[in-house]
């Protein structure tokens, strides 16, 4: 499970430190329509991170969207007032 | 599964309009109404219309014991008050009923309108009031010690655009930018305010979605539409479709999906966008169940009791049916077939639930699984068939469930 998380973790360091220089242009990763799970998944989830991130057959999208308002670390700014 | 398609496609090509608007004609006070016996009158969330007409249809021919549903629709927040405050229905108000088959043998729940009476002289507080999310997301005060409440199915939101949008999924972030701060917030191609279909602020469809993209029922950008209908209609007449966006509950999106779409969510923290059923064309509402979906409500049934009983009898046995419990008399119809064909998914088929709106979701295994009769109902059940006993699991309803 540890191995696990280290590597979702890891995954998702290098999915947002990929940045996108057509901030216009959103796209969709597309569909993985394979319907295979993914590595980076928890095959016996038991908390709510896990539990989204458990692996699972169904279809599913990555996408990477490109958005200027985000703070540097990722963050959400506050809602304008 | 081919039924279930049919059913919900034949709703939607029909239905969004008429059940919107009940036949109005010559409404008489609904005591004087021939036929309604057992009346119980309902005020439940416009998302839940399609259960109301199913379940009123089922009901007047419940023959171990009928009971005439009498309903209106409002937001969640509303009927909370209603049945918390013990406000009334005004008299002469137009509610709705469902014809028996007696009365009308051809009426069909996802087709056809429903019929109007009028609420009887002195008015009426409901007898059951549905809220279609935690009633804590409406109001945080203690609830009256006489009223009480049961979980119903669970009830499932979708963001949704027209078909000929290319977009298949919105993150979080995304969601965040695009409702929280509109024009402004730059998340293309959702930056056009008037393009950005909501609800108002006592509805549970925005107040779900609110829970879950952190943004406030309050602070939100676009157009505040009062009821589902109005949402479907701009999204299929938007001109600018790549740049429209609405926000359904799933039952209701289930039923245009020749006209609309539903996008994937991608929630805080996901590694990928799901939608609520394990494919875009599929009706599994699997991903809602195992927690890979997670904009989802139950649905809370109230109803009044006094001493520890309930004040109507009828009401109680509608709202326990809702809720999947035993009932006495066993009703002459399936209940999880009702509720699995408007859309809705029992709570003895979730895997996964939750304390609050939006709130982080734990694995949930339900006293009584109903998983393979479910997925039997909207897909098909790779579980055991069985008539007594199973090698490993209950025997129930013709499938072995876990337990």
């Amino acid at each position: 499970m540890m191995r696990r998380a280290l590597l979702f973790g890891l995954w998702l360091a290098f999915a947002t430190a990929c940045g996108d220089d057509k901030p216009d242009q959103p796209k969709d990763a597309g569909v993985d329509a394979t319907e295979t799970p993914d590595a980076a998944c928890f095959e016996n989830p038991q908390t709510h991170a896990e539990i989204i991130n458990a692996c699972t057959t169904a279809q599913k999208v990555f996408k990477k969207p490109s958005l200027p308002l985000l703070n540097q670390d990722g963050s959400l700014p506050q809602l304008p007032p | 599964m081919r039924g279930l398609t049919l059913s919900l496609v034949a709703a939607g090509a029909l239905s969004a309009a008429l059940a919107a608007t009940p036949r109005a004609a010559h409404a008489v006070p609904c005591d004087q109404v021939a036929g309604l016996t057992n009346p119980v009158y309902l005020q439940v969330g416009d998302t839940q219309l399609s259960l109301m007409k199913r379940l009123a249809r089922a009901m007047r021919d419940n023959t171990p014991r009928p009971v005439s549903l009498i309903f209106t629709t409002s937001g969640s927040c509303t009927n909370i008050r209603a049945i918390y405050d013990r406000t009334p229905l005004a008299a002469g108000v137009n509610v709705q009923y469902v014809p028996s088959i007696a009365e009308n043998a051809t009426w069909d729940p996802a087709t056809s309108a429903t019929l109007t009476c009028q609420v009887p002289a002195g008015g009426k507080v409901p007898d059951v009031a549905n809220s279609a999310l935690f009633n804590s997301a409406c109001t945080t005060e203690t609830p009256p010690a006489t009223v009480h409440h049961a979980r119903g199915p669970v009830q499932a939101y979708v963001m949704a655009v027209p078909k000929a949008s290319s977009q298949t999924a919105i993150t979080f972030e995304e969601a965040y930018f695009t409702f929280g701060f509109g024009m402004g917030g730059m998340a293309a191609p959702w930056v056009d305010e008037s393009q950005l279909f909501i609800r108002t602020v006592t509805k549970s469809t925005l107040l779900a979605w609110a829970a879950n993209i952190a943004v406030p029922a309050d602070k939100w950008k676009g157009v505040r539409r009062d009821g589902s209908p109005m949402v479907v209609a701009d999204l299929e007449a938007s001109t600018s479709p790549e740049k429209a966006i609405g926000i359904l509950g799933a039952e209701v999106y289930d039923s245009r999906r020749n006209t609309l779409k539903s996008l994937a969510f991608q929630a805080k923290g996901q590694y990928a966008a799901f939608w609520p059923d394990s494919s875009p064309t599929s009706f599994d509402k699997r991903n809602v169940r195992d927690g890979h979906y997670t904009v989802w409500s139950p649905t809370i049934w109230m109803d009044t009791e006094a001493g520890g009983a309930p004040v109507s009898a009828d009401a109680r046995y509608v709202v326990d049916l809702i809720a999947g419990r035993s009932v006495t008399p066993a009703p002459s119809f399936d209940m999880t077939a009702v509720i699995a064909a408007v859309g809705l998914t029992p709570d003895c088929a979730m895997g996964v639930t939750r304390q609050f709106e939006g709130g982080p979701l734990s694995l949930y295994k339900p006293a009584e699984s109903c998983v393979c009769k479910y997925e039997a109902l909207v897909d098909q059940s790779s579980c055991a068939a069985c008539t007594t006993t199973c090698a490993a699991g209950v025997c129930r309803n013709g499938f072995c469930e876990v337990r």
